[in-house]
């Protein structure tokens, strides 16, 4: 059946300065799809926040004092890993005994600093807007979560093997459980082709 | 808001009940009923229809059910037919549960927390008679059917599929990528490719119920390490396959009850739950686990379909 487009997230909150390249805003820039497309990371929606006091789930950096999050922050931006040792201490790549990081997503920011490939990110977005047959103005970007495109279990495991034939890449049950977003996906799928 | 109204009724649910549909304008009564516990080896569902609910102080009134963080949740859905679901699926939930503690607890007085993979329980309040006898939930979604299980004492799994489903893979493709090669063994003897269609998402909606009654994510019960066979002369059964004895999957247990059916000829439900009968012995065969339907608007309609047309048990 057809597919309802997706109504684009408002703005949130102005930062000082961007953050991130953006492209010129041109007159355009009041259309709102646009808006996104122009935007290389709107704020992540909130998860849905965990009772347990811990906040698990969350990376670890997030429970840095603000100031040395920032620190952290731009050191990896000056840095960007290409690719992710599943084995050593990284904060995208999910790993297996740490059953906290499977709950839910890794925070964006940090998702982004060890940054998937744009080529990576683009090919993902197309496999999904495919594989849900998405309405062409659909916008589908990195943050995009699956839940938000309306991908339901049996989406989610096709999806995994759209990627893993369009990679050439296996994709185990525990690490498939872990993406949430777009861009989990595609820094999954690079530190695999990489390994 | 408004103190809610409840007007209690003890006798058991009947067959159908109507209420006067009140004016537009008007704010909705709230009105519950109270259920009876399911049985043993029983499991309600309590279902509903998105489409079918558009009356908008209808959605204000099920949205002011949430919870705050559940409310949030469904702001941060960027599409409105899912920021609907979502508030749907919490107004089914709560509802759903309040009718069983005889509606003495409002439907907005739940509070609900996450196992370590994820899968939410109710958090009773540690003084309340009804954690006695633990309710347990799942819910399922399609984009036409919203699916409510309750079981008692029992771990449960639920999931519902549309039946006119496509997938974009070749069935046998996805079947050799996830599940069992006595699975596919079973699908690929099927001809008829509509027909092997439908026992694919049979069996999809099988595994999915038992994952979820586990409780432990897709990774805790990876499809390709459990067979569902679903014509034994014992019902639908369950058996680990040789994946399974690799370690990590010493959970994954096969004293687990399912059920099958077909509803409205538009979906399949799938329930699975914990069987914690005592009587194992060889000889014999569990007894079917009972099945019983609701069609909910909440506060406005309840029509029991098990029994009719509605609902028919496949296995």
């Amino acid at each position: 059946q057809p597919r309802r487009s997706i109504r684009p997230m408002p703005r949130p909150r102005a930062k000082p300065g961007p953050r991130y390249k953006t492209a010129p805003l041109t007159s355009f820039d009041a259309h709102p799809t646009l808006l996104l497309l122009l935007s290389v990371l709107p704020p992540r929606p909130p998860p849905p926040p965990p009772t347990h006091p811990h906040r698990a789930g969350l990376s670890p950096l997030s429970r840095l004092p603000h100031g040395l999050r920032r620190r952290f922050r731009r050191l990896l931006r000056q840095r960007p890993v290409k690719t992710i040792n599943a084995n050593s201490v990284s904060f995208s790549a999910p790993r297996k005994d740490n059953v906290s990081f499977r709950l839910q997503p890794v925070p964006q920011r940090f998702s982004v600093r060890c940054a998937a490939k744009k080529e990576t990110v683009e090919k993902v977005c197309d496999i999904v807007k495919s594989q849900l047959a998405l309405a062409d103005d659909t916008v589908v970007s990195g943050s995009s979560t699956f839940a938000d495109l309306g991908a339901d279990s049996l989406d989610t495991v096709e999806i995994v093997m759209g990627l893993e034939e369009a990679f050439g890449i296996s994709v185990e049950e525990s690490s498939a459980q872990t993406i949430a977003t777009v861009e989990d996906a595609a820094n999954l799928i690079d530190s695999l082709v990489a390994n | 808001a408004a103190a809610a109204d409840f007007t209690l009724l003890d006798s058991p649910l009947p067959a159908r009940r109507r209420r006067p549909q009140p004016l537009p304008d008007a704010p909705l009564p709230r009105i519950c009923t109270a259920g009876e516990l399911p049985a043993l080896r029983e499991v309600h569902v309590w279902y509903l229809c998105p489409d079918e609910l558009n009356n908008q102080s209808q959605l204000n009134m099920y949205e002011e059910l949430l919870s705050p963080s559940e409310r949030e949740y469904a702001d941060s859905m960027k599409a409105t037919m899912l920021r609907k679901d979502v508030v749907l699926s919490r107004a089914l939930l709560r509802t759903t549960l309040s009718r069983y503690t005889g509606c003495k607890i409002d439907p907005r007085s739940f509070e609900f927390k996450k196992n370590k993979f994820g899968k939410p329980e109710v958090l009773w309040p540690l003084d309340d008679s009804t954690a006695e006898q633990p309710l347990h939930f799942n819910i399922s979604h399609t984009t036409s059917l919203i699916a409510c299980g309750i079981a008692i004492n029992a771990h449960i799994g639920i999931d519902v599929e549309e039946k006119k489903r496509n997938t974009t893979k070749n069935i046998l493709s996805l079947a050799r990528r996830y599940f069992t090669p006595s699975e596919v063994d079973s699908l690929a003897e099927i001809s008829d490719s509509d027909a092997q269609r439908k026992e694919f998402l049979k069996l999809w909606t099988l595994k999915e119920a038992y994952v979820k009654a586990l409780g432990m994510g897709f990774s805790g019960a990876p499809f390709s390490t459990f067979s569902i066979m679903l014509e034994t002369s014992k019902g639908i059964r369950i058996s680990k396959t040789s994946n399974a004895s690799r370690p990590g999957y010493d959970h994954l247990s096969e004293n687990w009850l399912f059920t099958l059916a077909e509803l409205n000829s538009s979906h399949y439900m799938s329930v699975c739950i914990e069987d914690s009968s005592r009587s194992q012995g060889p000889e014999d065969s569990p007894a079917p686990v009972g099945l019983k339907v609701w069609k909910t608007v909440p506060f406005v309609e309840d029509t029991l379909v098990s029994g009719t047309e509605a609902v028919k048990l496949i296995a």
